[in-house]
């Protein structure tokens, strides 16, 4: 709903760079609302292989979020449940729950190339991070935006450069580097289109840079920014329920 | 020369006593340095066959790209008929086909790190297998498991629990299954104690997807470590095992061959030690054989012998002097460490005898008995040392007697 009002008069003035603290409050808030429901094909292609998944995402503000798949059949109802830095994996064929531990947070969420800590990042560029305007990028359409990691922050990145296009308004391109300043991930926003009142980027491709030919695409089918998502939705006997 | 010889030989025969102590000394530094030689040999190799031990092995076969990814579908295709072929190469001793896969494994809710290790248990209970000595009553039916003893006290894991496995299959798909621990594993190899999850190969191919397909062939070969080369150049012509990764301990482990250089730095230093001892001996031997020779030398010389030959004369008898040492030294050294090398050397009993010097580094396991032995090369060194130590110790009593003044040598 802001969003919308934000991105008009960010049009208005097209010429200069956009406000610094507008960019951050759109890659902050591009995809997270009080709550919402969203269906997403998840695409991870390797060397040798291709797969496709779908699942259903269940969110509540930044802390709270289902994920339960629902094709291929064979992982049918396998869910994955996050409580703040907490993450529980449902797996329906053996009836069990297992919570993944700190030590297996970089470790491949469902061989995909996300981790399991990028489901339970909630970083705020806002709080989290200092942003800085760096330029036009490299491509000319749009700005290059700097965000180097607080002192103290937790996490993966070191720095994050996004690329965003003219009006500021949406992120096309991120590239993450490490803790030891190397390039380690690409992603890269495709295909805006208006989905429940917003303009967003229906499809993410992330390419790891350490790991030639991998790539996993995140693609949204539907999004509900406005659902109704009882607090209940995130409780490890729901999850156990869950089909 | 042969003249020289001659003299030199027998103006050694003339001091039997003073000969036979200087003999004595160069002889005991060769059998230090032959003695320590076959130890270091012997613990090096002790070392290296208990470090290569079951987890290396001497060589492994493995899809391009594994060691480095470790991805899951990173496989070894039609894995059994590999097996078969490579078991069947002479220099062979064993070969097993193993799964590594890293999951998460859960008693009850709370998730542990692991490594599953999907292996031939019943072949693997062999010298040299993974399961080295575990009894046969102690293999898991189908879907049992063994734990490693860390895992199991760190995650509360007991005989008899069902543990959930999660992990990914090589298909991308996700691995889950129920196995029942029916063993708690005590093993040198740390990996394992910490992290392992031991099942049957056939049922880890079943839950991670691997039906007929392994991540690893792990070869050891009767030519022992040295072998290694050879064992792989054999295993390379194996029908189907191009367009694999075949790679010896030495490419596995490259720090392991630094520890070889620095034991073969370390025995360096000991020699040199040795050496400059022998060189004391000869240079005192030698220095007194001149010193009370004053007279005779002197009378040599003013009887036209030539300062030159009479340096030959003293070079010549200190050569002979630490060549025949050296050449006892070797007989006595080979007998010894040929010896040891028959009788073993068990540094466990070395200290008190309910204290184990049994040490794990870098997870491996060192220890047992130590059987030296000694190459041809293993000698040369001190025959070539000490024949130039003698020769540059005998230089100054040699120059000494070259620069005597006949009348007053002869007057002393």
């Amino acid at each position: 709903m802001g969003l919308s009002v934000l991105a008009t008069s960010s049009l208005a003035a097209a010429q200069g760079p956009p406000s610094l603290a507008e960019v951050t409050r759109v890659l902050d808030d591009l995809y997270t609302s009080s709550a919402s429901i969203a269906r997403v094909e998840l695409t991870v292609t390797t060397p040798r292989n291709t797969r496709t998944m779908r699942m259903r995402m269940w969110s509540r503000g930044e802390e709270r979020a289902l994920i339960v798949i629902e094709s291929p059949a064979r992982e049918r109802g396998t869910a994955t449940l996050r409580r703040e830095r907490n993450l529980w994996n449902f797996l329906p064929r053996i009836s069990r729950t297992i919570r993944v531990p700190p030590s297996m947070m970089l470790s491949s969420w469902m061989g995909t190339d996300l981790t399991n800590d990028d489901l339970t990042q909630s970083a705020s560029y806002r709080d989290d991070f200092t942003g800085r305007i760096v330029g036009h990028s490299q491509d000319g359409h749009g700005w290059t935006i700097r965000y180097d990691a607080n002192e103290g922050t937790v996490g993966l990145w070191r720095r994050i450069e996004f690329d965003v296009n003219e009006a500021g308004t949406l992120p096309v391109r991120a590239r993450y580097f490490d803790r030891r300043e190397r390039l380690a991930r690409v992603m890269r926003f495709e295909d805006v289109r208006e989905m429940d009142g917003r303009r967003i980027p229906t499809r993410m491709i992330i390419e790891p840079q350490d790991r030639e030919g991998h790539r996993t695409e995140l693609h949204y089918l539907e999004m509900d920014f406005d659902a109704n998502v009882p607090e209940s939705t995130f409780s490890l006997t729901q999850l156990e329920r869950q089909r | 020369m042969p003249s020289t010889l001659r003299i030199a030989v027998r103006n050694l025969g003339r001091n039997r006593r003073r000969t036979a102590l200087a003999l004595a000394a160069i002889a005991l530094a060769q059998i230090a340095v032959l003695a320590m030689d076959g130890l270091m040999n012997g613990w090096v190799e002790a070392s290296l066959e208990g470090m290569t031990g079951p987890m290396m092995g001497h060589a492994q076969i493995h899809a391009p790209g594994w060691r480095e990814e470790q991805a899951p579908d990173l496989v070894i295709e039609d894995v059994d008929a590999l097996l078969a072929r490579v078991r069947a190469v002479p220099t062979v001793r064993d070969a097993y086909a193993r799964i590594y896969s890293p999951a998460l494994a859960a008693r009850d809710v709370e998730g542990h790190a692991v490594v599953v290790a999907g292996v031939e248990m019943t072949a693997e209970r062999a010298d040299g297998g993974l399961l080295e000595g575990l009894d046969a009553s102690a293999i898991p039916d189908a879907h049992g498991a063994l734990i490693g003893a860390t895992l199991a006290r760190e995650a509360g894991i007991e005989v008899g629990d069902e543990i959930a496995l999660l992990g990914q299959g090589a298909d991308g798909s996700l691995a889950n299954d129920l196995v029942t621990v029916t063993g708690i594993l005590r093993t040198p190899l740390d990996l394992l104690n910490r992290r392992g999850v031991i099942l049957h190969l056939e049922t880890a191919q079943e839950i991670f997807a691997m039906e007929g397909r392994a991540h690893e062939i792990n070869v050891r070969g009767t030519g022992g470590v040295d072998g290694a080369d050879a064992l792989v150049a054999a295993l390379r012509r194996v029908d189907g095992a191009d367009g694999l990764e075949i790679l010896t301990w030495r490419e596995l482990a490259p720090e392991l061959s630094t520890m070889l250089e620095f034991s073969g730095v370390y025995g360096l230093v000991v020699l040199l030690i040795v050496f400059i001892a022998a060189a004391a001996g000869v240079a005192n031997t030698m220095l007194m054989a001149t010193f009370e020779r004053r007279r005779e030398l002197g009378m040599l010389l003013a009887l036209g012998t030539t300062p030159g030959r009479l340096v030959r004369v003293v070079l010549s008898e200190a050569v002979v002097l630490g060549i025949l040492g050296v050449a006892v030294g070797t007989i006595c050294g080979v007998a010894l460490v040929l010896y040891q090398g028959h009788a073993g050397i068990d540094p466990t009993t070395w200290g008190s005898h309910d204290e184990s010097i049994d040490v794990a580094v870098n997870g491996l396991n060192w220890g047992g008995t130590i059987y030296p032995y000694l190459r041809a090369v293993d000698v040369l060194p001190g025959f070539l040392g000490v024949t130039l130590v003698s020769v540059v110790a005998a230089l100054w009593p040699a120059v000494v007697t070259a620069r005597l003044e006949p009348v007053e040598a002869m007057r002393s």
